[in-house]
Formats: C-alpha cells, structure tokens, sequence
C-alpha cells in the first residue's frame, strides 16, 4: 500500500513537471490557488458551503471509474483495495475539510466525508450499469462523453438558479450559470485520438468553425433553463447577464481553439496562462483568440486535407 | 480447482449467464469461445469477483482473487506510469520482491517508457509479463492473442503450456479456433450465456467445424452484400 502512494506521488510530480514548474512550485500554486478559490466562494455567497463539497466530488469521482477500480480489485486483496479507496478519497477531502471546519459548515463538513467515503465504497458506474441519456448523441462526442460525466452539476445548477429566485439573490443565479460554463470548458481539457478529426472531411478551419459551432450551440442548450429563468425573475439585470453569457460564448470559444493549438497533445502551460492572463485581463483575448487558431490550424494541418 | 455452481448473471432485465455448471481442475488450459456479447468476459469478471453473481464459486483458496492474475481484453495503465513501475506495482501488490525486472522481460519492452505510449499488443504483453510475475496459482487471459505480433503469439502459446506444466490453471478466450487447440485440455462454447458444446483435445476438429458451420449459416442468411 505504501508502494501504492509512493507511486502515485511520483505519477502526480510528473504531471506537473509536464505542465511546466517543479514539483515544488507546482504543489505551492495549488496550495496559493486551493486558498485563493476557497476564501473567495466563501465571502461571495452565502450558499459556499453547498457549492463548495463539489469540488473535492468531482475529483472523487474521477477515482471511482469503474476500469481504475476493477483493474485496483485485480491487484489488491479486498481489505487493501478498500483501505487504498478510502485513503485516497479522504486524502483529496482533507485540504476542503479543513476550510469547511474553519468556515463553521459542520453539517456539510460531515455530509463531504460521508459522501467521499461511501464513493469509495461503492463503485456507482458497476452498481448502476446504466446508460445516462444525452441530448447530444447526434453530435459526438465532447458533449455526450462530457454530459455523461458532470451530469450532476446541471440538476445543481437548476436548482441553484432556482434558489437565486427563491432568495432574490441575483448573483447566485450568475453563479450557476458559470457552473454550467466550467463543465462545458472541461469537456475539451484532453485531446480525442486523432482518428476521430481525421474522419472528418472538412478543412482546419471549417473542422473549427463546426466544433465551435456544435459547442456554442449545445452550450446553449444546457444553459437556457438558467437564462430563462433569469431574465423573467430579474429584468433589470438582463444586461449583465448577456455580458455572462457572451463571456462564456468567448471563453468555450478560446478553449477549443486553445485545445487544438496544441492538438494532438494536451494543452500545457503557454495555453493555460495565456487562458489565465485573460481572466485578469480580457481584451488580451483579442490577440488570445487569432494566436490560437492559427497555431490550431497548423496543428490541424497535417490531420485534416487542407481543400 | 475452481468450481461454478448455478452460477448466474444479470444486468438489469437481461441474463447474461445462465446457470452455469462447470469445473477447471488444477493443471488444465481451458479455452472458453463464443460470439461477442456471448458472456466471455462477464463470466471471466464473475470468477475475478468483479461482478456480483447468483450461485457459488468454489475454490482451493480462500480468497480466489489473491491467487488469480486475470489479463484484460483491455488492460488499464495509470497515465505516466512506465513500464516497469506497472510490473513492480503488481508485484508489490502480492508481496513479491522483483528485482530482476530486466532480465525477465520476455517480450523485450520499453520499460522505462511510459505505458501510455504503447502499442495495444505492447500493453497487453506488458500486462501479462507483470501477472506472471505475481506467480499466481490461476489465470485468466481475456483474448491474449488480439493485436500481438505473431511471434509473440508463438511466445504467449509456450508460456501457457509452460504454465500447465507447472500446474496452474488457465482459462483463457479467443476467437482463433488454432491458438485454443495447441494449449488446451478442453474447450466449451458459450452462447447467449449458456455453454451449449463442449470438447476435449480428441474432439477440437468436430467442435470447430460445427462452430464454422453454425456461424457461417448465420452470416451467410444475415449478410446481403451489394
């Protein structure tokens, strides 16, 4: 079990010596940004403690894939695979825990050590075995791969525009609505294999165009419940919603051009603070944006006939 | 021995196997052939106890799973785990101290090479070089012979007979009929989660001509190529 760790420390050390820093800086800037984040969830809504167990959830829930865990059962003795899950699980939770004790959440703090626990447990994709349905099989594949695994964070972010109306708390509903855009973002953080942009017939840049397309289109999909809601509950606040949504029309946009800029592999740290500058500073989108699609159709070049 | 009894499987609405009765006695090769979707792998998941089962599972062990290296169709790596720190985390896992990692690399990889980087063959003998280090009493290869050059297939066919020598037991699918009739002491097929034939070694040449004739009428009366 040790050799377990040890190893899964040096995996971890590597990635972010891909990304571009050392092990020691690496885990620093976790630390700053895990800070950061937390303190401003917690001093911006009153609703942080039930946004924020979501955070450790979803990289939980990455634990819990069911060819991970099978492939942990093979190898480990049932006592040590469970000891392996719960430890992993808890060892993820603990930095969350800790902010949620100080910040007084107990009742959360307990239901995120309960729920991590219990998806040690049991393995949910095996449990289930069932398929969850898209509304975007007819265009594969980043939305039905994507929805399948963030489906939890639509009901939530319903539910929390729901709550914006029910509290007249506008900016919670401005909150779901970038949950929605966070999940979307994340469906193109890895890159396809190559075959499936090779299969398409088209140019780099109508093989763009179509993915930005398919992106801003079933982005809107997921996000109009928030934005109807919105708009009908808070109509003096239309505009800034728009300036919401259009930001997150851009950012999806950036994130696919970005993503095959450096097609076929990850993007790694030039895109990702070129991504983060923009957050502090947005018109350098403005140069962001042309930097990405014409690296992207020069990544794209050599897979997709250029007609 | 592994020994199944009434052993069945559902998922959901559907039976995946069918009150299945069978025994794998210690020192015998096993081949286990059917259609895809047949139950192969579920059946294989179900001994692993990867799958919850109705019916019983008896063994020599205590613990089968501590004693059974089970090859995967599809085996899964870590992302950045190499080579051989996967043969070491396997082996760790049982308690078994490799040093000599190197000089038992029988299919000659790059092992301090991701195992992301390899090819499906490649990551499939690497699986199996890492479960035959574990010294298992039991194994089961999940189609060892997909997407592996011919020489290893030559390579992979020895080790079987090697490992019926020394006594262990191997079930093992695949969809070449040859491979199965050079190693094993018996082959059943499964169809629709039931094993509807089976032979021993005297016996292959009848089994694979009826299999050939059953799945060709099936194809010939569905397939309408234009």
């Amino acid at each position: 079990m040790k050799e377990y760790f040890n190893l899964q420390y040096h995996l971890l050390n590597r990635k972010i010596v891909e990304i571009g820093f050392s092990p020691r800086v690496g885990y620093s800037l976790a630390i700053i940004a895990f800070y950061g984040i937390s303190v401003v969830l917690f001093s911006s809504t009153e609703f942080a403690a039930y946004i924020y167990p979501f955070i450790p959830f979803s990289i939980v829930s990455k634990l819990s894939g069911k060819r991970r865990n099978d492939f942990l059962k093979t190898i480990f003795s049932v006592t040590n695979y469970q000891k392996i899950r719960v430890l992993e699980n808890l060892m993820i939770v603990l930095p969350f825990l800790v902010f949620m004790l100080y910040e007084q959440s107990f009742l959360m703090a307990i239901i995120l050590v309960s729920i991590s626990v219990l998806m040690s447990i049991i393995n949910f994709e095996n449990s289930f075995n069932y398929t969850i349905p898209t509304p975007f099989s007819k265009k594969p594949f980043e939305f039905t791969a994507g929805f399948r695994k963030t489906f939890y964070i639509f009901p939530l972010a319903y539910f929390l525009t729901f709550k914006s109306i029910h509290v007249e708390n506008f900016n919670l509903g401005i909150f779901s609505l970038l949950l929605i855009t966070g999940a979307v973002l994340s469906y193109y953080s890895k890159p396809e294999n190559e075959f499936f942009v090779w299969s398409f017939s088209l140019s780099p840049k109508y093989f763009l165009l179509n993915k930005i397309k398919i992106g801003l289109l079933n982005f809107s999909l997921l996000s109009l419940p928030v934005m109807i809601s919105l708009i009908i509950f808070f109509p003096n606040e239309s505009k800034s919603l728009v300036v919401f949504l259009l930001l997150s029309y851009i950012y999806i946009l950036t994130v696919i051009l970005a993503k095959y800029s450096a097609y076929p592999n990850e993007m790694n740290l030039l895109e990702t603070m070129l991504i983060g500058f923009s957050l502090l500073f947005p018109p350098i989108l403005l140069a962001i944006i042309p930097f990405f699609y014409t690296k992207s159709i020069n990544q794209l070049n050599p897979i997709l006939e250029n007609d | 021995m592994i020994e199944l009894k009434d052993l069945s499987k559902h998922y959901g609405k559907k039976e995946v196997l069918k009150d299945i009765n069978i025994s794998f006695k210690k020192g015998n090769v096993y081949g286990i052939v059917g259609e895809n979707g047949s139950g192969k792998t579920t059946l294989f998941r179900c001994i692993a106890e990867l799958e919850k089962y109705k019916g019983e599972i008896i063994s020599d062990f205590e613990q089968l799973k501590n004693h059974l290296g089970l090859l995967f169709t599809e085996p899964y790596f870590f992302t950045r785990i190499t080579g051989k720190e996967y043969i070491q985390l396997l082996s760790n896992a049982r308690n078994i101290k490799n040093s000599t990692i190197e000089t038992q690399n029988i299919f000659d990889l790059p092992l301090n090479q991701y195992a992301s980087t390899y090819s499906t063959g490649m990551k499939k003998k690497l699986a199996l070089t890492a479960i035959l280090l574990q010294e298992n009493d039991c194994y089961i290869l999940d189609e060892p012979f997909n997407g592996v050059d011919i020489q290893s297939n030559i390579v992979i066919v020895e080790i079987i007979k090697e490992l019926k020598n020394l006594g262990k037991t191997v079930l093992i699918s695949s969809h070449i009929f040859s491979t199965l009739t050079e190693t094993c002491d018996e082959i059943h097929l499964l169809k629709n989660g039931e094993f509807i034939k089976s032979a021993q070694k005297q016996n292959f040449s009848e089994l694979e001509t009826e299999m050939k004739q059953f799945t060709l009428g099936n194809v010939l009366n569905k397939l309408n190529l234009k």
